[in-house]
């Protein structure tokens, strides 16, 4: 009965917004975002200011030039911009983005957020820095950002969250593949998930260490000084062949240092800046260990990740 | 192009202060990157921190000898400022433009453009276009269709053999590159040189990026070498670079962490001066593909030892 009902429910929210939207004048999917924006006396002073801004699919390309890509390759669908200001004149641009799944909200989660940011009980996961705000609930992300790092503005940023997470019933799962990552000395908040080589690279610049056609990956930082990163491929070829040529790049560098271990699925290296990294092969993953760390020490992480990921 | 200065006349008033003419392109330019100062002194970078960014600007640009040095009496001086995004630290702030049109001014120029195919919004809401009409510049808002751009070749190119360069920006004599340092989903980092994207047709720089840019990692540094190619056809005749505040994360449009080093980097070495600017987030130059193969193909000086830096309080 439950089931039914929540159906019926969903079914005539989607014909009301699509009425309203109609009525408006809008395009269904546009009116489909400004539903979750909070109106008039919602969100305490802050009201709407100026007509809002709606962009689809390669039309991003003209709100975020030049950063787009980063979307796209999340699985980008629209985006819906509002200002609002309270009576004091503070502003703050809230950003509705719909992506393609659960799994792209959440990646593009991780990529707008920082380890230094403050979590906070909004959808399901947020962060709240100096002057802006992330969360994401579902299929859709929302960037709230003010434009100075006063209290009023972060209040204002958390009143408004508040009220746009009321309106999303919306729910979405984490990938497995980010619970896959020790928890021992992890630092939650720099969790990194990756879908393409456009995060992987900000994430951290490996020009030996290129590695692509993954289907989907994951890093997190740890108290001690290292990073932990594991990479799903479709199936063993693909892992087994970006192995091998990640090993074969790292012996190849005149400035890398590949040093031989007894176990041929793993290799260590020292990079050109002296910094240590490990990697390993298990079936169709490949993990990378970088950092401050030692031989054992990476040995029993990427011995926990093999008991987490099973067979 | 009617009050364009005649080139002989120009290219004496250039002589008489110092500088030679960029092979080709009209631009007043140095003929190296050093800047030669008074007596035997010179310098490649000038640094200056500061609070107050408006004064910051002007320091640093007169400890590389003041504007005149790069400015001649009556040119037509071409300023391209970032105004990607109005989040905090993602765009040129008003106060250091401000400044450098006034030293425009101060040194005689004929007129200050600011130059843009970007939409009036993202320079209204950064504040930007009110800062160069109260300044005494003007805004030379360029509508992106390809008839305002001109086809460049790119001499020695490796991915671009043309780029497509807006045509307003032929009728100035001076160029001063503006941007802000800060993240950038892809390369890590803009600075310097890939501001210049601001200049070329858009659909352009879309090319920049192939179609296989998400699964094939040589795309990536594919769209580093564009930029390096399109450097190669534009050449500053001056850099001020705005890294007083700016994002290290989700960049370039953001919002994202803040850095604030409160500096104003000037110089003319386009490649030392991003090289300088990774620092202020605790990279290297190397770390950068794109200031890597500038760098390679003779765009300036990586290795930080080799620059003459000089740091000053503001």
């Amino acid at each position: 009965m439950k089931i039914r009902a929540f159906f019926l429910h969903s079914r005539v929210l989607c014909c009301l917004c699509f009425f309203l939207s109609t009525a408006l004048g809008l395009p269904a999917v546009q009116g489909m975002l400004i539903q979750y924006l909070p109106n008039r006396g919602e969100a305490g002073d802050w009201i709407r200011e100026g007509e809002p801004q709606h962009f689809e699919g390669e039309a991003l390309y003209e709100y975020i030039d030049g950063g787009a890509e980063i979307y796209h390759e999340y699985g980008f669908k629209r985006v819906t911009v509002q200002d609002f200001v309270n009576r004091t004149g503070k502003s703050v641009s809230v950003e509705v983005f719909e992506m393609t799944n659960s799994e792209s909200a959440y990646g593009i989660f991780t990529f707008k957020t920082h380890k230094a940011g403050r979590k906070v009980s909004i959808g399901a996961d947020a962060q709240l820095a100096d002057y802006y705000l992330n969360f994401w609930k579902g299929n859709i992300l929302v960037t709230l950002t003010g434009f100075d790092e006063t209290s009023e503005t972060r209040d204002g940023l958390l009143l408004l969250a508040q009220v746009i997470d009321t309106k999303l019933d919306l729910s979405g799962k984490r990938p497995w593949i980010v619970s896959y990552l020790p928890r021992e000395n992890f630092m939650s908040q720099s969790v990194k998930y990756f879908k393409g080589i456009l995060g992987l690279r900000n994430s951290h610049p490996f020009f030996v260490l290129n590695i692509w056609g993954f289907e989907e990956g994951a890093k997190a930082d740890y108290a001690k000084g290292y990073s932990v990163f594991i990479f799903r491929f479709k199936d063993s070829d693909r892992s087994f062949g970006q192995y091998g040529q990640l090993k074969k790049r790292s012996a190849e560098h005149p400035e890398y240092k590949v040093h031989k271990t007894a176990n041929k699925e793993i290799f260590t290296a020292l990079d050109n800046r002296e910094r240590r990294f490990f990697v390993s092969i298990h079936r169709a993953s490949i993990f990378l260990v970088l950092g401050d760390i030692d031989h054992i020490q990476a040995l029993e992480i990427f011995q926990k990740i093999q008991e987490e990921i099973g067979d | 192009m009617d009050n364009k200065i005649g080139r002989r006349e120009f290219f004496k008033k250039s002589a008489q202060i110092g500088f030679s003419t960029a092979l080709g392109f009209g631009f007043v330019s140095l003929t190296e990157g050093r800047v030669s100062l008074s007596g035997d002194e010179s310098v490649d970078i000038c640094v200056a921190t500061g609070s107050d960014y408006h004064a910051t600007t002007l320091k640093t640009v007169e400890c590389l000898g003041g504007m005149k040095k790069f400015v001649p009496q009556d040119a037509k001086v071409a300023l391209l400022p970032n105004s990607q995004s109005r989040h905090p630290g993602t765009f040129t702030k008003p106060e250091v433009v401000r400044a450098v049109i006034e030293m425009c001014n101060k040194a005689g120029a004929k007129e200050v453009n600011c130059l843009t195919w970007l939409k009036r919004e993202y320079w209204e809401d950064s504040g930007l276009a009110a800062a160069v009409d109260e300044a005494g510049a003007t805004m030379r808002f360029i509508e992106p269709e390809e008839a305002n751009f001109k086809s460049v070749p790119v001499p020695g190119w490796k991915a671009m053999k043309e780029v497509m360069i807006m045509k307003e920006f032929y009728n100035n004599d001076v160029f001063i590159d503006m941007p802000i340092i800060k993240d950038h989903a892809g390369n890590k980092f803009t600075g310097t040189q890939k501001n210049l994207m601001g200049l070329n047709f858009r659909t352009n720089n879309r090319l920049f990026h192939r179609q296989d840019w998400q699964t094939n990692p040589e795309s990536v540094e594919y769209l580093d070498q564009c930029i390096v190619d399109l450097n190669k056809v534009v050449k500053p005749t001056l850099c001020v670079v705005d890294a007083t505040e700016f994002i290290t994360t989700n960049g370039p449009f953001g919002p994202g962490e803040l850095a604030k080093p409160q500096k104003i980097v000037a110089g003319v070495d386009r490649v030392a001066i991003d090289a300088y600017c990774t620092t202020l987030w605790g990279m290297k130059g190397e770390d950068i593909y794109m200031i890597k193969l500038g760098s390679e193909q003779g765009l300036g000086e990586i290795d930080l030892n080799k620059v003459k830096i000089k740091e000053i309080k503001a």
